[in-house]
């Protein structure tokens, strides 16, 4: 049934942030004709987010009004703005302006602002208007002031079909009149970890909708602000996906023929773990070797980068070139140092969905582990992921370096067994003045396999299992993964 | 003494410039809008005034050209000075005698003011 009359009350319309990941965190964006207070330090963002909001504007055919009170000087603003690839300097003078308002605020106060703000927006018919310097605002106005500013605000904004941004610095107790007030609240933080400082914004408040809780990790560059949604909150339910009866090749058909099923569940996730230069990267080679172009392949490596992962398959006798130019397989590289962990899992879940990605191999997960600020947030990072690439049908090996190179025991950061479907330890051992590589599975999901210690050759011909290794007692592992205390996350060697 | 009006949204600059411009032996107003300027301007006739582009009310291109209108400002020389690049302001006015991208040193702005109308 349709209805012609204009008084019909449906949901109330989105305005599209043009900042990557915000309308995520906020179920689909602001609130058109909503009031939100953007806070946070001076430094952490506030003026960008808010600017990028008024260009995207601008660039969907609205109009925008930015007007500062106690803020930094409109030119002054627009010079640090013009190095960011969204300023259009075109806006001007019809579809954006900054204008201070507080002359009318020092000589008339709240209502004198006000009268700005009606006006503004009346006259300059825009749909986004900023009000930076909250804090100006509420110098010496009491509680009901202020209440009654932003009750007014608002009716205002819903008259005029606009969306209001209020910025402030102040703290967040001695704001209080006006959160009751507003439709939303978001923080910008901008925290030091150690040496490095990471980004943050919060929705503290949102009217009408569930905004993704929590902080998320935003970066500032020259295309302004991205917010990288936390995985845990974005993939939030359980994989729904139950494995099935499925098989795909782990690349090592050696390998394969020691598990039941003749190969790996397909969309499990696998990691294998050893000390360096023990044939992890190269399991990881062979397992993306076997990419097809129905079944395509990704290569994530945080340490060794392209061209090495290509020289090494080589070496291997398993070129990647060939495949690489079929679109089997793509090789992506990721440095483990500044890049936050978010940015890092859109990166990846973009490419999955690039190209419909089914083999996954992430080499050096402890790049992973570098990249996050809460080391106590590797779990719950972790389990999200393995879930959503289940969802996903994408078979994962992961590689994970142990810190002793000859050791019979495995010592494992964040309880991995408990994570993943698979787990294979590789090492070396010692015997009779000869250095062996051993491979162990120590746990497969829902398939049977041949436990024991398998001899694992490397040559040309590539990775292979050379048949049973008989030791003494002495370099057998024990047969569970050491994990950290209860609670604690042991940092692993890279 | 000759007359300067500066007018300007951002009360802080303007009021900073109309300082200056009073030591070096002017006698200068502020006004924080084109529709305060006009009124203003009216009073004082000045011989030269001081704009920014972008203000409330009445900017800086539709005070001008109200000014231009106006026979009795026929000698009054208009300084417009703006954050944005002077391509994006000359489509609304071009009849200024000087324009100057914010933020520009004082020295510049005196030197101009100098040879616009002396000391």
């Amino acid at each position: 049934m349709t209805s012609s009359t204009t008084d019909n009350v449906g949901a109330i319309e989105r305005l599209r942030s043009s900042v990557p990941g915000l309308d995520q965190i906020l179920g689909g964006g602001l609130f058109r004709t909503g009031v939100y207070i953007i806070q946070g330090l001076p430094g952490c963002g506030k003026t960008i987010l808010a600017n990028q909001i008024c260009y995207g504007h601008v660039a969907e055919g609205g109009a925008a009004v930015y007007v500062t009170l106690l803020a930094e000087s409109h030119s002054r603003m627009i010079q640090h703005l013009s190095t960011l690839s969204f300023f259009d300097v075109k806006a001007f003078p019809d579809k954006l302006a900054y204008i201070s308002a507080f002359h009318d605020l020092e000589s008339a106060g709240l209502k004198g602002l006000m009268g700005v703000l009606r006006r503004e927006m009346r006259t300059r018919k825009v749909g986004v208007l900023v009000l930076d310097g909250l804090v100006a605002a509420s110098e010496g106005a009491s509680d009901l002031d202020l209440k009654k500013f932003v009750h007014e605000l608002q009716s205002i904004a819903v008259l005029q079909d606009c969306t209001v941004l209020l910025l402030t610095s102040g703290n967040i107790h001695r704001m209080a009149a006006e959160h009751t007030m507003v439709d939303g609240l978001i923080e910008l933080e901008d925290k030091l970890f150690d040496a490095r400082s990471e980004r943050s914004i919060q929705v503290r408040k949102f009217r009408g909708a569930g905004p993704l809780r929590g902080k998320h990790s935003l970066r500032i560059d020259n295309d302004g602000i991205t917010v990288f949604p936390r995985i845990e909150s974005l993939y939030r339910s359980a994989s729904t996906e139950t494995m099935r009866d499925e098989v795909t090749t782990s690349g090592i058909a050696s390998l394969d023929a020691q598990l039941a099923i003749k190969g790996l569940p397909m969309a499990s996730s696998s990691v294998v773990i050893g000390s360096t230069g023990t044939g992890k990267t190269t399991m990881g080679v062979h397992f993306l070797h076997a990419s097809t172009p129905d079944e395509p392949g990704l290569h994530l490596s945080f340490f060794e980068g392209p061209d090495r992962i290509r020289a090494k398959a080589r070496s291997l006798g398993l070129g990647l070139e060939a495949l690489e130019a079929s679109g089997a397989v793509e090789l992506m590289w990721q440095s483990p140092g500044e890049a936050l962990l978010d940015e890092i899992a859109e990166r990846l879940l973009s490419a999955i969905a690039r190209r419909n990605v089914r083999r996954l191999v992430i080499d050096g997960l402890s790049g992973f582990l570098d990249s996050a600020v809460y080391q106590e947030r590797i779990n719950r990072f972790f389990s999200c992921l393995v879930n959503e690439l289940r969802s996903r049908r994408v078979t994962v090996l992961m590689t994970l370096e142990t810190r002793d190179v000859v050791s019979s025991v495995i010592s494992m950061p964040w309880g991995v067994s408990g994570l993943v479907d698979n787990l294979f330890f590789l090492r070396f051992v010692h015997d009779e003045g000869h250095v062996e590589r051993l491979m162990t599975i120590i746990k497969m999901h829902d398939t049977d396999y041949q436990a024991g210690l398998r001899r694992i050759r490397i040559d040309s011909q590539g990775m292979y299992i050379a048949g049973t290794y008989r030791a003494d007692g002495d370099v057998i592992p024990s047969a569970q993964p050491v994990a950290g205390p209860e609670g604690s996350v042991p940092s692993p060697s890279k | 003494m000759k007359t300067i009006l500066v007018v300007d949204d951002e009360l802080g600059s303007a009021e900073v410039l109309s300082l200056i411009l009073e030591e070096e032996g002017y006698r200068a107003f502020c006004a924080v809008n084109g529709q305060l300027a006009l009124i203003q301007a009216r009073d004082v006739v000045p011989d030269l005034v001081i704009v920014d582009y972008m203000m409330p009310l009445m900017n800086g291109a539709e005070f001008a050209r109200a000014l231009r209108a106006d026979p009795q400002f026929a000698n009054t020389k208009i300084v417009l000075n703006s954050g944005l690049p002077e391509v994006a302001i000359r489509d609304q006015f071009d009849g200024y005698d000087a324009f100057l991208r914010k933020p520009f040193k004082v020295e510049t702005l005196l030197d101009l003011v100098q040879q616009f109308i002396g000391r």
